[in-house]
């Protein structure tokens, strides 16, 4: 059995409290309560015939990388970068965030995921990911609940190689 | 008449002239040549006017350029105000420590005091006194230990960045204790970043009855709840257990916590700490 932290950061609003949700209660929920701090859960999933726990990090969206204390992603063996399909000010800073976090973990696992899948059409997440300067790694969403077991599972595998 | 200079040609008259006329001027002009040629000589007519000038600048200096040394002060002070509460912050962090270190320990020499004055003399004050002096507790620790009673309810060695766990011990069957780990490590890099305390990091966490101690090593720290209230000497004796302990089990630490580890520290400290 192994434990590892894994952060969920980006802007505020794009789903990281209800993929954190979605993936340790499998629950979700409409309504919006801006998160405060940090919230952290635990949830063990097995990969392989082999435990592993995952240390989810929650923590308040912010507009830029550099808003968020550097303190938060010390000691992180993952980042999941969350943006929203739905709001191109949530992925317009991509590249310069992906950046801050390579300079603060250099030898983490960096994941950047499409949240919100649910409210656009596979064309448009089509033109999004074109444009995108950076390449998205797993397209979520929170709501239906599409791709979101698959992204932790990912890590998890990735944690034991 | 004519004389014999009139002879002469013009231009040697005229030189003839000009050292008549001008003789004393052109000593006088050898002469500064030399004063300004000479270091010494120069010096010693220029000092004393820059002297005076500089006599002036000190005398006048506050009222001619107060305005523009303020307005220079007052930028450089916005400018690095971060670095400047940096260097005096831990120092104010220190002297009110001491000071209410010094407050305390005048409100215990007062119990003492008090208590020597009410017991000297009387045959149970002499018991009690003989008591406290064979096992060398002053009065005041006594009657403030008589009414306390704490008790280390939980205990955890957590990893410092991470959160992650290395050992945990509890009197009750605490769950997820990897996630009270977690968050505790959360609340700790809130407070020490919201605070910008980077030489002190957090020590206590208080939550109803509760209290949280914590001791920070290197690349982990150790967090104690308990419950109940403890003395600053006893707070003293619990850190040097917890120095003990990490000398004797904590010297080793894998870089990512795992199972085997996270066994023989929970029952080192659960033996040391919990089960006494
Ligand atoms: N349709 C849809 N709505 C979502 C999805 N994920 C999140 N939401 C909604 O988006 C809103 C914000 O979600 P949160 O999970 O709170 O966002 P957050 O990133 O945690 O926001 P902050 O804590 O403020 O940084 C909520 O109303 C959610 O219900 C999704 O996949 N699909
Ligand atoms: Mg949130």
């Amino acid at each position: 059995m192994i434990s590892r932290k894994v952060i969920l950061t980006g802007s505020f609003g794009v789903g990281k409290t209800s993929l954190f949700r979605r993936f340790i209660t499998n629950t979700f929920s409409e309504k919006y309560i801006t998160t405060i701090g940090v919230k952290v859960d635990k949830k063990t999933v097995e990969v392989k015939g082999q435990e592993v726990s995952i240390l989810l990090w929650d923590i308040a969206g912010e507009i830029k990388q550099d808003k968020v204390p550097k303190s938060y992603f010390l000691g992180a063996s993952a980042i999941i970068y969350v943006f929203d399909l739905t709001r191109p000010s949530t992925y317009k800073n991509i590249s310069t965030d992906m950046k801050i976090l390579n300079d603060i973990l250099p030898d983490s696992i960096l994941k950047i995921v499409a949240n919100k899948a649910d409210m656009v059409n596979a064309s448009a997440i089509d033109t999004i990911s074109s444009e995108l300067e950076e390449s998205i790694d797993v397209i979520t969403s929170a709501k239906t609940g599409e791709n979101v077991d698959e992204l932790f599972l990912g890590l998890a595998a990735d944690f034991l190689n | 008449m004519v004389t014999t200079s009139q002879t002469k040609p013009d231009k040697e008259l005229l030189n003839q002239l000009q050292s008549i006329l001008l003789k004393d001027d052109r000593v006088t002009i050898e002469r500064l040549q030399k004063t300004i040629d000479d270091p010494v000589l120069f010096s010693e007519k220029v000092s004393p006017i820059i002297e005076e000038r500089m006599n002036f600048f000190k005398e006048n200096f506050p009222k001619e350029f107060q305005a523009t040394v303020d307005k220079m002060i007052e930028r450089k002070l916005k400018a690095s105000q971060e670095e400047i509460l940096d260097v005096i912050y831990p120092v104010m962090g220190k002297m009110i420590k001491k000071y209410v270190n010094h407050q305390i320990q005048m409100v215990k020499d007062g119990i003492d005091e008090s208590i020597k004055k009410t017991f000297s003399g009387s045959g149970k004050g002499f018991l009690w006194r003989m008591k406290n002096s064979l096992f060398g507790i002053k009065a005041s620790d006594q009657i403030i230990h008589d009414l306390r009673d704490f008790q280390v309810e939980e205990i955890y060695v957590i990893q410092r960045n991470s959160g992650l766990l290395f050992g945990s011990a509890s009197t009750e069957n605490t769950i997820d204790q990897d996630v009270i780990a977690g968050m505790l490590t959360a609340i700790k890099s809130f407070v020490e970043d919201a605070f910008k305390r980077e030489r002190e990091d957090l020590e206590m966490i208080e939550y109803g009855t509760y209290k949280i101690l914590l001791q920070n090593f290197y690349s982990y720290y150790i967090a104690i709840a308990i419950s109940g209230t403890m003395s600053s000497s006893e707070r003293e004796d619990l850190a040097n257990e917890l120095l003990n302990f990490a000398t004797e089990y904590l010297k080793s630490l894998p870089a990512e916590p795992d199972g085997e580890t996270f066994k023989s520290i929970s029952t080192a400290l659960n033996d040391s700490f919990i089960k006494k």
